[in-house]
């Protein structure tokens, strides 16, 4: 077992493993009572966590049917970054999660995140300017 | 001294790979230890291990110091360490997420 990721074998097509961690509908079924999400990078997401409440966040990257990262936060709580990663495999369908909590270690590091993730080619991502308040404004 | 300035991604690639992962939680939970002493209790090589810190070092999330013959790791910011354990404590809740998918798409 790796530290701090967690996976599992799922018995479905990458395509069907995709709509199930991707549908509102499919993740109201086990991620939460309730999910809506624009599936777009920078596009909002709130889930209904429950027994904890609702988390809001916006989604940084979209890549079907491989990987989805988002930056997610409850009230007062830091926002934290999942990265949820689909690989075909004999039998099925390989989900990896990490959820990490970057933001503490890079302002430690002195590290801006506005200067985000260039993208193939150095391209700016669609998320780069607002993405450090965005992150700020999770924490309320 | 400042730390070298470093971008936003080589952090991110760091925190995203299971091996770095286990290094960091290895290195935060001996305070220091040398790539022998942690390819002792990984399932790679010490040279493997050495890769994964040169890199680590490069996104500025451990630094060393020499002692003797050895050269001992250590994890630089102060929220490296909390944010490794939290780290742990999500993934468990992942764990549980993860097996109700398992028995959504298993209906």
């Amino acid at each position: 077992m790796n530290a701090n990721s967690s996976e599992i074998l799922l018995p479905v097509t990458p395509e069907e493993a995709w709509e199930a961690v991707t549908d509102p509908d499919q993740l109201g079924e086990w991620l939460g009572d309730a999910a809506e999400l624009d599936l777009r990078p920078g596009g909002d997401l709130a889930i209904e966590v429950a027994g904890e409440g609702e988390r809001r966040g916006f989604i940084e990257e979209v890549e079907a049917p491989r990987r989805l990262v988002f930056w997610w936060s409850s009230e007062e709580a830091e926002a934290s970054r999942v990265e949820i990663e689909l690989d075909p495999e004999p039998g099925g369908t390989r989900v990896r999660v990490v959820e990490s909590r970057p933001l503490a270690i890079l302002d430690a590091r002195g590290i801006e995140i506005g200067s985000w993730l260039a993208g193939p080619a150095g391209e700016p991502p669609a998320a780069a300017p607002e993405l450090r308040s965005r992150v700020l404004a999770l924490a309320g | 001294m400042a730390p070298p300035p470093v971008g936003v991604q080589p952090v991110f690639a760091a925190l995203s790979d299971p091996t770095r992962r286990q290094v960091l939680s290895l290195i935060g939970e001996r305070g220091e230890a040398s790539a022998s002493q942690l390819a002792r209790s990984l399932p790679v090589s010490r040279q493997a291990v050495q890769k994964h810190l040169a890199s680590l070092a490069a996104a500025g999330l451990v630094a060393d110091r020499r002692d003797g013959r050895e050269v001992l790791y250590r994890l630089t910011p102060a929220p490296m360490s909390d944010a490794m354990s939290w780290m742990a404590s999500v993934g468990a809740q992942w764990d549980e997420r993860l097996a109700a998918l398992n028995r959504h798409l298993s209906r």
